[in-house]
Order: C-alpha cells, then sequence, then structure tokens
C-alpha cells in the first residue's frame, strides 16, 4: 500500500440522517487512527456530525455523500464531497451568531458549533458542480522550552540547504526562542508539528549554514493558495552579515518556487528590512487590542513572473480604490464594473476561518461569494483592524 | 453533457505543470500600459530583420503555393545546411524552431524513470519538455556565471540519456571554450547524449569559441543545435535545427513530426544561409555598439552589468525586476524579467539600434529615480 492509500479513509454512503452514526464513527476512529488525541477526535466527529446532519436534511438529502479522512501527519482533515445547485452554509462563518426562534435556525445552530470545534475550515467548487467542504483539526504537540539563545558568530563561507529533521526543528525552536512576535503563526511554537508539515509536504524549510554547519538563518515557505507562496521570514541568527544571510535564503525561496505554478511570494508577517527591497509593499494593517495599544505589520508580495494584465470585475462601490491601487503598483488591469441587476445569487457568503488562539486571533478569508444581506452581516463580529494603503490613511 | 474526469485521464506531471503564458500581442499591451509605442527588447530578436535575400523571399512568395505541402523534411535546406558544415544531409534534422528539435531530442532518448541534466539558470526549454514529458529535470547551479563541467558530470548516473549545454548560455552570455567542450566529452565518453545549444553561435566573436559541429565526427554522441531566430532574423517562421551523428540523427527522425516546417521559413532560411550582403557584419556591429553604449551608461548609473556574448546583457537592479518590468510596459520597454531564469532582480535587456536603447535608459533612470 502506498504511502497515499495508508494516510487516507474514504466512505461513500447516502446522505441520509440514519446513516449518521456510520459517518461519525468513521470519522472519530479515522482521527484516532491517524494521530489525534481523543478530545480532538471528538471534536472533529462532533462537527463531522453536525455538517452530516445539516448535509442530509437541507443539501444533498438521499444523493450520494464521499467522506474522505485525510492524514496530514500535523493535522487530520475530512472532506465532504456532494452536488449541488445553491449552497447557503452561512452559518459556517466562525463568526455569524445564529437566532434560535425556529426549526432552521437550530439546524443552523449546528453549522455554527461545527466550525467552533475544528480549526479550519474550505470549501472548494469541483467540476460537475461538485462541491468540497472540508474541515481540519490539529494535533497537539509539545512546545519549545523557554530558553534565550545567543546570536551565532558566522564563521566562513555560507550555503544554504534544505535540513533534515533534526534541522527543521532546530531553526524552528531559535525562531521561537527569539523576540516575541504577536502575528508569528503559531506552528512555530511547535518545532515537532514543522517537521511533520515538512515530512507531508505542506511547506519547505531552507536553512543558511555558516562554514562550520551552524545554522544562522531559515526561511519556510507555503503555498497559501495553488498561485501564492507566503514566506515565513528570512529569520536571521547571527549579528554579523544578515544581510548577505537574508538574500541567499530569499535567492533559495525564489529557485524553489519559480518553475511551479506560484506567481508571487507574499510576506504578511515581517522581514528583514534589506529584503524589502525586493518585495512590493502591498499595504499594511494596524491591529487594536484590547488595551488600546495598536500596532501595524506591512505586508508585502513579489511577483515571480510578468504580469500578463487582465480584467478585474468589482462591485463599483470599489472601482476607485482598486483604480488607485492598481495604479500604485504598476499593475495593468482594466476594470469593470458589475451591478446588481436582480438577477438570483447563491445564499450566503462564507468567509473560512482560521483561529489562532495563542495570539486572541481569528483570520477571516472569504470563500464562498453569495448574497451576504445586511441581516446577516450584522450578526457577524469582525474583528478590529484597519487595513491601510501606503500614502492613504485608514481606507 | 458528460466532463471528462481530466483527472484521471491526464497524467499527474501534465497536470501539475505550469503552462507557459506568452506576452499578448504588442497592440493589446500597448492598450493594457497605456503607451503609444513598444520598444520589444525581451526576446533577443535581430532589429535588423533578415538578409535582404530572406525578406525578398517572403515579399515574394506567391500565394497559391500557401495551398501545397512543403517539403516534409526541409529536403532543399538540409542539403544546404549538410554543405555548409561538410555532412551528410541525413546528418540534419529541421524543426520548426529550436525549441521543437529539443522535444524530438528529449523523446528519442528518454522514457520514463530516465533523467535529463542542464542548469539552473539557463534557457529553460530543456527543462519544460522533460518535466512536462515526465523525466526527471536535473538542474545543476551555474558555477561563476558558468555551466559547471564537474558538478554535472557528478550529477549524472545510470538513468541519465540527456545532457544539454547552452553555449554560449542564455542569458549569462558564458561560453565554455573548446578545450572545456572536448574535456567535457572526452568524460562523458559517449555514455550520455550530449545536446549543444548554438543558438547565439553567429553572434560570437571570441577566439577560442568551439564550433560545435566541427567534434560531430569525433563525438557521435554530440548534437548541436542552430536556429534562424536570433541572428538570421526570421524568428516569426520558426525554423531551427539539429546536426549528429548519422545513426544518432536516424533515431531522433523517428520521433521528428514531418511537414512541421512552413515553406516560406524553408526558403527563407535557405535566403540566410547563402546571404552575401554582411548581414552577420551589420548585426555584429550593432550589438557591439549597443553593448558599449549600455555598459557605460549602467556603469554611470551604479548598475552592476553581466555582458558575455549573445545579443544581450543583464542588468543587476537594486530592487525588484518583475516590478521594474512593469513600470518599463509603462513607458514603452519590454525588457525580459530575470527570476524566471532564477536570476531575480536582474533584467536581460536584448542589443537593438541605438534609439531603443537610448529610450531604455531613459526609461531606467526615470523608474529607478
Amino acid at each position: 500500500m502506498s504511502q497515499d492509500q495508508d494516510r487516507t479513509v474514504s466512505l461513500q454512503l447516502t446522505a441520509r440522517m440514519s446513516l449518521l452514526p456510520v459517518a461519525t464513527h468513521c470519522v472519530e476512529t479515522a482521527g484516532k487512527a491517524f494521530g489525534l488525541g481523543r478530545e480532538e477526535s471528538l471534536k472533529l466527529s462532533l462537527a463531522t456530525e453536525e455538517i452530516f446532519s445539516y448535509l442530509s436534511s437541507h443539501v444533498c438529502r438521499g444523493d450520494i455523500l464521499d467522506i474522505r479522512c485525510v492524514n496530514g501527519l500535523s493535522y487530520v482533515r475530512v472532506e465532504f464531497r456532494f452536488s449541488v445547485s445553491t449552497l447557503d452554509m452561512g452559518a459556517l462563518n466562525i463568526a455569524a451568531s445564529v437566532d434560535c426562534e425556529n426549526e432552521d435556525d437550530m439546524a443552523e445552530m449546528g453549522l455554527a458549533i461545527a466550525s467552533r470545534t475544528i480549526d479550519r475550515l474550505n470549501i472548494i467548487a469541483e467540476r460537475q458542480n461538485r462541491i468540497c467542504l472540508d474541515i481540519e483539526k490539529d494535533k497537539n504537540y509539545p512546545g519549545v522550552p523557554e530558553i534565550t539563545n545567543a546570536p551565532v558568530d558566522v564563521k566562513g563561507a555560507l550555503t544554504v540547504e534544505t535540513p533534515d529533521t533534526e534541522g527543521v526543528k532546530l531553526y524552528v525552536t531559535r525562531v521561537a526562542q527569539g523576540p516575541p512576535d504577536t502575528l508569528r503563526p503559531p506552528f512555530f511554537q511547535y518545532p515537532g508539528k514543522v517537521a511533520d508539515m515538512v515530512t507531508a509536504g505542506d511547506c519547505q524549510v531552507v536553512t543558511a549554514v555558516d562554514a562550520r554547519g551552524e545554522c544562522v538563518g531559515g526561511v519556510i515557505i507555503r503555498f497559501r493558495t495553488d498561485r501564492i507562496v507566503e514566506v515565513f521570514g528570512p529569520h536571521i541568527f547571527c549579528r554579523t552579515r544578515e544581510d548577505e544571510v537574508a538574500g541567499l535564503l530569499l535567492d533559495a525561496c525564489i529557485a524553489k518556487t519559480v518553475r511551479t505554478k506560484a506567481i508571487g511570494l507574499v510576506n504578511l508577517t515581517g522581514m528583514p528590512p534589506s529584503v524589502q527591497l525586493q518585495f512590493e509593499l502591498l499595504g499594511s494593517l494596524r491591529y487594536y487590542w484590547d488595551d488600546d495599544k495598536t500596532f501595524t505589520r506591512q505586508w508585502y508580495y513579489r511577483l515571480l513572473h510578468e504580469d500578463p494584465g487582465c480584467q478585474v470585475f468589482t462591485d463599483g462601490v470599489l472601482k476607485d480604490y482598486l483604480q488607485r491601487e492598481y495604479g500604485r503598483l504598476f499593475l495593468a488591469r482594466e476594470i469593470r464594473e458589475v451591478r446588481d441587476q436582480g438577477e438570483m445569487k447563491a445564499g450566503a457568503s462564507i468567509f473560512s476561518t482560521e483561529i489562532r488562539r495563542e495570539g486572541s486571533m481569528a483570520i477571516m478569508r472569504p470563500l464562498w461569494p453569495g448574497a451576504f444581506s445586511r441581516k446577516k452581516l450584522s450578526k457577524t463580529s469582525f474583528f478590529h483592524s484597519t487595513w491601510e494603503s501606503p500614502g492613504t490613511h485608514r481606507s | 453533457m458528460i466532463e471528462p474526469n481530466l483527472d484521471l485521464l491526464v497524467p499527474a506531471y501534465v497536470r501539475e505543470f505550469e503552462p507557459y503564458i506568452p506576452s499578448k500581442p504588442d497592440p493589446e499591451l500597448q492598450k493594457l500600459y497605456g503607451c503609444d509605442h513598444l520598444y520589444r527588447l525581451n526576446n533577443n530578436e535581430n532589429p535588423l530583420g533578415p538578409p535582404p535575400g530572406a525578406q525578398d523571399v517572403i515579399r515574394r512568395f506567391p500565394p497559391p503555393r500557401g495551398a501545397v505541402y512543403p517539403s516534409g523534411d526541409s529536403y532543399y535546406l538540409r542539403q544546404e545546411i549538410a554543405a555548409c558544415h561538410g555532412m551528410e544531409p541525413d546528418q540534419v534534422l529541421v524543426g520548426n524552431g529550436a525549441n521543437e528539435v529539443i522535444a524530438f531530442v528529449i523523446k528519442a532518448f528518454c522514457g520514463q524513470g530516465d533523467n535529463i541534466i542542464t542548469a539552473d539558470k539557463t534557457f529553460a526549454v530543456y527543462e519544460w519538455v522533460a518535466v512536462f514529458s515526465g523525466i526527471e529535470a536535473r538542474v545543476i547551479p551555474l558555477k561563476e556565471e558558468r555551466f559547471d563541467d564537474r558538478a554535472m558530470l557528478n550529477s549524472i548516473d545510470a538513468a541519465t540519456k540527456v545532457i544539454f549545454l547552452c553555449n554560449p548560455n542564455n542569458p549569462t552570455g558564458t561560453y565554455w571554450s573548446r578545450e572545456t567542450l572536448i574535456a567535457f566529452l572526452d568524460e562523458v565518453g559517449g555514455r550520455q547524449i550530449v545536446v549543444v545549444d548554438e543558438a547565439y553561435f553567429e553572434f560570437v566573436e571570441a577566439g577560442d569559441y568551439p564550433d560545435g559541429m566541427s567534434l560531430i565526427n569525433d563525438y557521435p554522441n554530440l548534437i548541436v543545435f542552430r536556429t534562424f531566430s536570433k541572428m538570421y532574423g526570421i524568428a516569426g517562421l520558426r525554423i531551427g535545427y539539429l546536426a549528429g551523428d548519422l545513426k544518432v540523427v536516424d533515431m531522433i527522425r523517428r520521433t521528428c513530426v514531418v511537414y512541421s516546417v512552413n515553406g516560406i521559413a524553408q526558403e527563407a532560411a535557405l535566403a540566410c544561409l547563402r546571404d552575401e550582403t554582411g548581414h552577420i557584419r551589420r548585426t555584429r556591429d550593432l550589438v557591439r555598439e549597443g553593448k558599449e553604449f549600455l555598459c557605460a551608461e549602467m556603469g554611470a548609473m551604479g548598475l552592476p552589468v553581466n555582458a558575455g556574448e549573445g545579443n544581450y546583457l543583464i542588468v543587476k537592479l537594486p530592487g525588484s525586476d518583475t516590478l521594474a518590468y512593469r513600470k518599463l510596459m509603462h513607458e514603452g520597454i519590454m525588457i525580459r524579467p530575470m527570476t524566471g531564469f532564477r536570476y531575480p532582480n536582474h533584467i536581460r535587456v536584448t542589443l537593438a539600434k541605438m534609439d531603443a536603447m537610448e529610450a531604455f535608459v531613459t526609461a531606467l533612470k526615470k523608474i529607478l529615480a
């Protein structure tokens, strides 16, 4: 049996409530077999129960439903595949609140519960009207001990390398033991988790070593989508030759991604000033905390190829903003305005939500377009942050 | 309507391959970027166009001949090429641009589990064709901007079938001397096919630069590529060729699609070979003038330049090359950003006529100001 086959469990069944125990039992058992703890397996099973119930009652009752559990090494993913013509699962917006006034609201309550028990949610429209809704639950890993490391003295020639498992853990540990950073992704707290992510192919790590083999820096790259690669770092562990180390690491990132499907790199979590010149400033996000403190983080991107130019379709509200921003970024775009002319729309739009419990933060990303009515909007509590473009204030 | 299941029908190595998106036609680009002119300094085209004889062929091509199939194997052209190099016509295969002959070679020699060896910073098509054919491409980092002969030799294993060298290299303009190439061929010892792509052969004036054609008799595992797209200025007609040992070429012929080279291209290429008007000298003069001018201007701007052989040079910028591409496009200048060649923050500029060179310098000064 191949490694891929070892890491998946598939189940095909009819979307009927009578088969609910089959689905939940399968997911719970697979979760345990794939290394989730008891509590995480149960949460995944609970989310499965709510999603299966909703699908078999409101979305694809009596139709074929494919459930696939995937061992992502650092997480377990459950995929629900079904066919629909319209989709309204707005309650999956993790920040949405649900009324409990009638039976339909109770069904949405189930989805809201499902969305809150898992770590990530994603929805993909596939071919032939197929929808893939997937949920993920992370495994638990031991954290990094709180020790402060002295900067490394660089000796001799520098090289970049793809580290083995121990090298990955060493790099991640050094990052975590460096200066604190609220926006650093939580996986940097768990070296074993990053090692599993690398093994699973979810991300790649490149490190820079000096002539003695001492790790003097590193960087993580991860495909955020098929087309966009997110760069975490470069992180530098030395006081001298920082620019050289950062430049080498960034060049290695580009070499690894430039002949893939990626069209660009983004950095949302900060990088050394010396490599910022190689990126373009996309904008900045100001974060507001409960104690009225704020801080701003700049977001950068870099295209890997010639931009071919394209058309952009947008609501009129955003037209001027887009024109100004595309102009600032020298991106040739023909902006076309779309208007609501009474045509039928899908149900509620859906946002994916990534929970960062350590940072008291949730990141919402638009997943599914739909009629996000004012009523729905008013039931959604947005996190308090402000996007700023260079040269503008709180646009 | 039942849609085909492309996940099952298409091999993973094709599904995963990112297709190359060529740039839009000039009028579309000018509209998109709002510029009233466009200097094409991105594809190493010859701004002088084809030699006069080839221009005459194109001008006089009788329209009714459009209905007639061309020679399926470029019969007369192969005879002429063979005569130029002192070989048999059957040692030559003509393709729809040198890109097509790359595909012929990989199809002829590589099967599942095999690999090819090339460099990381070189013409990308060797790597692309291998990858979307399910063949491993081993890309060896350049050493001091040159193909690293030792590292390439060390990468050879039992599954290595073809080694691709680009001489002079696009985009670095560096080349292997005759001595280096011969030493490499000696070490390979006929166990692998060695392809030497000489797309920019006619531009090179260095005395120790080897003519690969002259080595075919001694090294039957050597295949040499040439093209009519660069020096001879008929890139729009798509025609290039390979030459090699009779038995080797006979094998490649099995994977060659006949009738892929159109009639005008064949006749124009013949006229290129017969040119006696000094087309190569004129082009070399133009390239030399452009190179000297750009080297001086870039030097004055404090920008490092890599100006080797060929009708192009590389400029290192202080920031992103893909951003510079977009800014220059708004100024009506089209260059090649080098990130795709694994040279981030570098641009390759075709050496062209002085009006284009001056416009490029003006635009570059403006965007870097």
